[in-house]
């Protein structure tokens, strides 16, 4: 191309090449502190949308994963509340079974039929169990507790269930319908356990005459309920496992997608600290290069 | 007819002007060798027209010649036009490529991202909001959290939103001190006008008008980076510039038509500015962007609530409706209830974000092509202006040698006078004494 070479020439391409060695230089210094390749969109426009799209499944993720833990943290204050009524209920079932053999007299029964009033107490309070200020056993209506102590026996919850997201599209049910189990007591005469427990209260009261029921239809009752809470806690199992088993999953997820982020946007740091080495010796080399050339001229060289 | 006693003083003589002619232009093209603009300058040396003196050719009859020393034709500035138009071109295209690439990196730096603090991470965090009011729907700290997350959100919005308007001000503000009165262009107009006056003159008066020329140039240089120009050399040495699309040459003789109204495809760095803020503007397509992805959050989450949670449908208007204790986890009034809650978290990653991630990477690119524009025109703008230089610079080495040259001639010269004032010295001294 050119003929004549001019210093101006030199010097100005010269300081461009400067320049793009040194902005190179900042550029592997800026990816290496920062530790992100992406540092502006324009350094990798898809890219960038790639990371937003990835941190906002990473967020969701993070998002899933409290309510699974959540949600597994109310399945289990929920459990052991059952694990209690089914405690207190098998005490019943003691009392009532030696209540029937017909060797205990009046007051015998009456002390019994205290006993299991009490015992009735004791179920409706691990019923009205609240988790993080919620009654677990109320529906939707976790604002109020579904019994109230004393003889009012009446489930004051509702029958809607309350669930967990677990996972874009999966949500597990964590609410259990004790209504199911507990019903309304004796006024509503439906057979669930309140009203059990009443009834085996009454015919202990009413000794001899109430006795031959205590063997016969009150254990009947007492054993379905026993069957109806064995099935509760079954269900409650089972969604205890399904949240547990969509935490599993969502921590692979976060560890695939974690790992995809690095790939776009995270620097290697290996084969960047090579580069920065590299373009350092470059720059060195153009600057000791552009030192020494440039001033040089005939003029160095004339008598 | 026999030699004139004197001629060869009188070539001697030439030759000593002519060469400290070439010293003084050489000198001169050192003087200026850092001079922007500058073009180098060259003394071409021609013969004097030679003196027939038939005597000594008697034989062919025809007479010889007998060379009468040098002259300095010309001082010619050396200049190459076609580089000049074709610098200019480039220059003008550079100039649009940086006002773009300015204006829309300002615009990249006011999204943010990625980062923790950009509009994806605000609307992350409010869908988070939304996760924890499903966890404890009838909590009120929960609902405080959706609507300090959502108000932030919009809080963002409102911002980059304003921003964007404010880069286009800043760029409309930028063309019109740009074209207004005393402006650059009218600046320039004006000075190019002045030359072209001066410029005729000189040359009516056969004055080599060598310095106006470089000015002109350079002026000319400078104008191009502002919008596209023709340059016309005229019969009387005048240029005629055109700017833009503008209807009327911006510099017509010693005439200036300006203010002129230019368009979008002006060229330069006026003509960008205007795309820019025009209805396809790049800065314009962003923010009708970023009202679309407000739009679109806006109606979708309002589309899953009873009650409109976001009010205004544009980025700029975008705020939170509703108080805490107005915010509803569930439609049947249960306080447990949370299935609106858990519909609001499940649009995350929905159209909003995929919206706003698609505006992200259309900024990102649409700044990474005016960078790549802007590198690569100041790359051939650099060979351009080498070629230029190549021709018109000056080169140390060159004129050094130069110089030495037109020295050494200049001594010659001399010599060569000393020497016929010694031959005279022989004639006049020393003939006729003799016998004495």
């Amino acid at each position: 191309m050119s003929e004549r070479i001019t210093p101006e020439m030199v010097t100005s391409r010269t300081l461009s090449d400067l320049g793009s060695s040194l902005a190179a230089l900042e550029r592997t210094t800026n990816e290496l502190s920062s530790g992100n390749t992406i540092l502006e969109p324009s350094d990798n426009p898809y890219g960038a949308s790639q990371v937003i799209d990835l941190q906002s499944q990473l967020d969701g993720l993070t998002g899933y994963e409290k309510e699974a833990q959540n949600g597994i943290s109310w399945e289990s204050t929920a459990s052991s509340a059952m694990t209690n009524i089914g405690e207190v209920t098998q005490r019943v079932r003691e009392l009532l079974v030696e209540g029937a053999n017909g060797t205990y007299n009046n007051n015998d029964l009456e002390t019994m039929a205290l006993q299991v009033e009490q015992l009735t107490e004791s179920v409706k309070q691990d019923a009205n169990t609240q988790y993080a200020g919620q009654y677990v056993f109320s529906g939707t209506a976790s604002t109020t507790a579904p019994y109230e102590t004393g003889s009012g026996d009446e489930y004051k919850g509702n029958s809607e269930s309350v669930s967990r997201a677990v996972g874009p599209s999966a949500t597990v049910t964590v609410t259990t319908n004790i209504s199911t189990l507990l019903g309304s007591g004796e006024a509503a005469e439906d057979g669930k356990l309140l009203d059990t427990l009443r009834t085996i209260a009454k015919n202990m009261r009413e000794g001899s005459a109430g006795q031959a029921a205590l063997g016969t239809t009150d254990l009947q009752k007492l054993d379905g309920n026993i069957e109806t809470l064995t099935q509760l806690q079954a269900i409650s199992g089972s969604a205890t496992q399904q949240l547990h088993t969509a935490l599993a999953r969502n921590e692979q997820l976060q560890t695939t997608i974690t790992a995809a982020l690095a790939n776009t946007d995270a620097t290697n740091i290996p084969s960047a600290s090579v580069q920065y080495a590299n373009e350092q010796a470059a720059y060195e080399a153009a600057l000791r290069a552009s030192a020494t050339i440039v001033q040089e001229s005939l003029l160095n060289f004339l008598q | 007819m026999s030699i004139p006693t004197l001629q060869g003083l009188q070539t001697a003589l030439s030759g000593l002007i002519a060469e400290q002619t070439a010293l003084d232009t050489t000198g001169n093209n050192i003087a200026n060798a850092n001079t922007e603009g500058y073009s180098r300058e060259t003394a071409t040396m021609e013969p004097n027209p030679s003196i027939v003196i038939p005597a000594i050719s008697a034989q062919t009859g025809e007479g010889a010649q007998l060379g009468a020393g040098v002259t300095t034709a010309s001082i010619t500035r050396i200049r190459n036009l076609y580089l000049d138009a074709q610098y200019r071109v480039q220059n003008s295209s550079l100039g649009a490529a940086t006002a773009d690439a300015e204006v829309l990196e300002r615009a990249q730096a006011a999204f943010n991202e990625p980062s923790t603090a950009g509009i994806a991470t605000q609307l992350s965090t409010f869908w988070s909001a939304w996760n924890s009011l499903a966890e404890s729907p009838a909590s009120l700290a929960a609902k405080n959290e959706v609507v300090s997350a959502g108000t932030q959100l919009a809080t963002s919005f409102n911002e980059l939103s304003a921003q964007l308007t404010t880069f286009a001000t800043q760029a409309g503000e930028e063309y019109n001190s740009l074209t207004g009165p005393s402006g650059e262009v009218e600046d320039y107009a004006n000075q190019l006008a002045q030359l072209n006056r001066q410029i005729k003159l000189a040359e009516e008066a056969n004055t080599p008008p060598d310095t106006m020329l470089d000015r002109r140039d350079q002026l000319l240089d400078k104008l191009s980076s502002l919008a596209n120009i023709t340059v016309t050399e005229e019969a009387d040495h005048m240029d005629t510039v055109t700017f833009g699309e503008a209807a009327q040459p911006l510099v017509q003789g010693t005439t200036v038509n300006w203010p002129q109204t230019l368009t979008e495809t002006s060229g330069g760095r006026l003509g960008a500015l205007i795309k820019l803020t025009g209805p396809n503007g790049t800065l314009t397509a962003v923010q009708e962007q970023l009202d679309e992805v407000a739009s679109t959050l806006s109606s979708t989450v309002n589309g899953v609530l009873p009650k409109a949670f976001f009010s205004g449908a544009s980025a700029a208007t975008l705020a939170v409706a509703l108080s805490a204790k107005e915010v509803q986890a569930s439609g049947t009034g249960n306080p447990g209830g949370n299935e609106l809650a858990q519909s609001i978290a499940a649009l995350r990653g929905g159209a909003a974000e995929q919206e706003y991630a698609g505006l992200v990477e259309k900024v990102g690119s649409d700044v990474r092509t005016a960078q790549d524009d802007k590198t690569n025109l100041q790359t051939t703008l650099l060979a351009v202006n080498d070629q230029r230089q190549s021709v018109s610079g000056v080169s140390l080495d060159e004129e050094m040698t130069n110089l030495i040259t037109y020295q050494r001639g200049y001594q010659a010269s001399a010599r060569t006078l000393t020497a016929m004032s010694e031959m005279l010295e022989t004639l006049i001294e020393h003939t006729g004494v003799v016998g004495l």
